[in-house]
């Protein structure tokens, strides 16, 4: 039988304090542990096979789903050449435990950009880790969290800046509802030697209801002079200003709440995602907020 | 048309309207004039039914039927609209999706039918054109970075689009350059109809030589002090609100 429950984090370990996975997991089936991995992040563990490095060169665009209602773990492991780009689109709905560790190595003037929308599970998690090594490096992480009750979305992530003139540009928007959880771990590193990093962060959460709860936790650390870095995280309700003003104009409460709170998403789809998936993901944003509407 | 009786509103712990009476006729323009926490804005706020201005007495209908039994968009859908001092900023919602979904809310509460995307269009240009805000205007979000003089521009458009029975302007002149406000007003008067009654809520004269009242009142403290023809806007713009303070 595994032993790798026992490797489980329990929520003392600090970047899994949120995220209980231990007890999300409690009555999982698990794979044996194996001395190989034993090293690897937990997810990396938990996931099938052997994660192998994959070289990406030239403009590449990989688009990852998590449909399943049980465990689903996945581990990768990108190495971006100079001067090439990785595109990764994730898409997260299903009920189950998706786990997913994506682990990036940018070369000089090479480029990521991501986008995740989650919509939860028993326990949701998104973990991006992008060390941009080399010079003028390129970042964007944009993501997305809806956490209905029950349901648990977790997004974490570091990017650390080695190199001279990193550009770092990430927004993470969520809501939560009355007995939904959403979790925001955001950290940026600029190193020593990374002079002229621009670096940006910002996560916004919405309490939709009493009791939905919001875990952030924004880190930036600089041991570079010569940076440009901002961080901004607000967990907040609905501004009743702006609800007010639209009920004037006739619109339903329930309604002036769902087209606020679809724009205040929306803000984090980025521009450079395709039209069908800018349009899927702002479909599932009205289909979440409709279908969960009283 | 509008009647207010004895209308008395708290907002927190502080009574603020002590028992406001006044009477607006369809097809008539009344002002109220007040100096700086009369209870001009409140006054507004109550009869659009926004949360936190508690109406502990008194009564408000528009034609007969009773406002403060009513959520503010129900007010709406009957024929009510307020055109804001401060018009709020509505990030990533554009001014004609939010005013399509307005406007075929209020008509789905009235039980009419929806008007078409192709009617609506047909519309709004119409209306744009006429308060000269540009079409580019209306594809942006709602007041998002607009100025003072665009975001009046935007109420009265609104305002237009809504076609409704009774509409309360506060204080649409502040913030305003000549041109806007003379844009603002022309766009104002062209909806004075012998079936919409408007109360317009001002602290300066200055609104009313543009858009002319048939009736003006003094707010102070809480209650209506004072009424008359327009002549009382100029006596106001001369001699000042210190008379009725006193007498309040």
């Amino acid at each position: 039988m595994s032993d790798l429950r026992a490797l489980l984090p329990t929520r003392r370990v600090e970047t899994w304090k949120y995220s209980d996975l231990r007890a999300a997991l409690a009555d999982a089936e698990l794979p044996a542990a194996r001395t190989e991995l034993r090293a690897a992040s937990i997810i990396a563990q938990l996931a099938p096979g052997v994660t192998e490095t994959q070289a990406i060169t030239g403009d590449q665009v990989i688009e990852e789903r998590f449909e399943g209602e049980g465990l689903e773990a996945r581990a990768a492991d990108y190495v971006v050449a100079p001067g090439a780009r990785l595109t990764r689109i994730v898409m997260q709905t299903g009920a189950g435990t998706p786990l997913s560790l994506a682990t990036v190595k940018l070369g000089a003037g090479a480029e990521y950009r991501q986008f995740v929308l989650a919509q939860g599970g028993k326990l949701a998690r998104f973990e991006t880790h992008v060390n941009a090594e080399g010079a003028d490096a390129k970042v964007a992480l944009n993501g997305l969290y809806m956490a209905a009750d029950g349901q648990h979305a977790d997004l974490t992530s570091t990017v650390t800046h080695q190199s001279t003139g990193g550009v770092t540009r990430q927004l993470v928007k969520g809501v939560a509802r009355k007995g939904g959880r959403g979790v925001f771990q955001g950290k940026i590193v600029v190193e020593r030697g990374a002079q002229q990093t621009d670096a940006r962060q910002h996560h916004q959460a919405l309490l939709l209801e009493e009791g939905a709860e919001v875990f952030a936790k924004p880190e930036l650390m600089i041991n570079a002079d010569d940076v440009s870095c901002a961080h901004g995280n607000t967990v907040g309700a609905l501004d009743m200003g702006a609800l007010f003003y639209m009920r004037s104009r006739g619109l339903p409460e329930t309604e002036a709440r769902a087209l606020l709170t679809e724009a205040f998403l929306a803000e984090a789809i980025p521009d450079w995602l395709s039209d069908d998936l800018a349009s899927e993901a702002r479909a599932r944003i009205q289909v979440w907020l409709l279908g969960r509407v009283t | 048309m509008l009647e207010v009786k004895d209308l008395r509103v708290k907002v927190g712990e502080a009574e603020i309207l002590k028992g406001l009476t006044l009477s607006v006729p369809a097809g008539e323009v009344h002002a109220i004039m007040g100096p700086n926490g009369s209870g001009k804005s409140t006054l507004a706020y109550s009869l659009a039914g926004r949360d936190g201005y508690e109406v502990v007495g008194g009564n408000a209908a528009l034609n007969g039927e009773n406002l403060l039994d009513l959520t503010a968009d129900e007010r709406a859908a009957k024929g009510l609209f307020l055109s804001f001092q401060y018009p709020v900023e509505i990030p990533g919602v554009p001014m004609m999706t939010f005013l399509r979904a307005a406007l075929n809310a209020q008509k789905k509460a009235r039980g009419e039918p929806e008007m078409t995307s192709a009617a609506f269009l047909k519309r709004i240009r119409e209306v744009a054109a006429a308060l000269k805000a540009p079409e580019e205007m209306l594809r942006r979000p709602l007041n998002v970075g607009f100025s003072g003089g665009e975001k009046k521009r935007m109420e009265i458009l609104q305002m237009a689009m809504l076609e409704p029975r009774f509409a309360i302007l506060d204080e649409t002149d502040s913030g305003l350059d000549i041109d806007a406000l003379k844009a603002v007003a022309d766009g104002v008067n062209a909806l004075r109809g012998p079936d919409r009654g408007m109360l317009v809520i001002t602290h300066y004269q200055r609104l009313l030589d543009y858009i002319k009242p048939d009736r003006v009142h003094v707010l102070a403290r809480g209650r209506i002090v004072a009424s008359g023809g327009p002549q009382l806007a100029h006596e106001l713009e001369r001699e000042g609100y210190d008379k009725y303070l006193k007498a309040a």
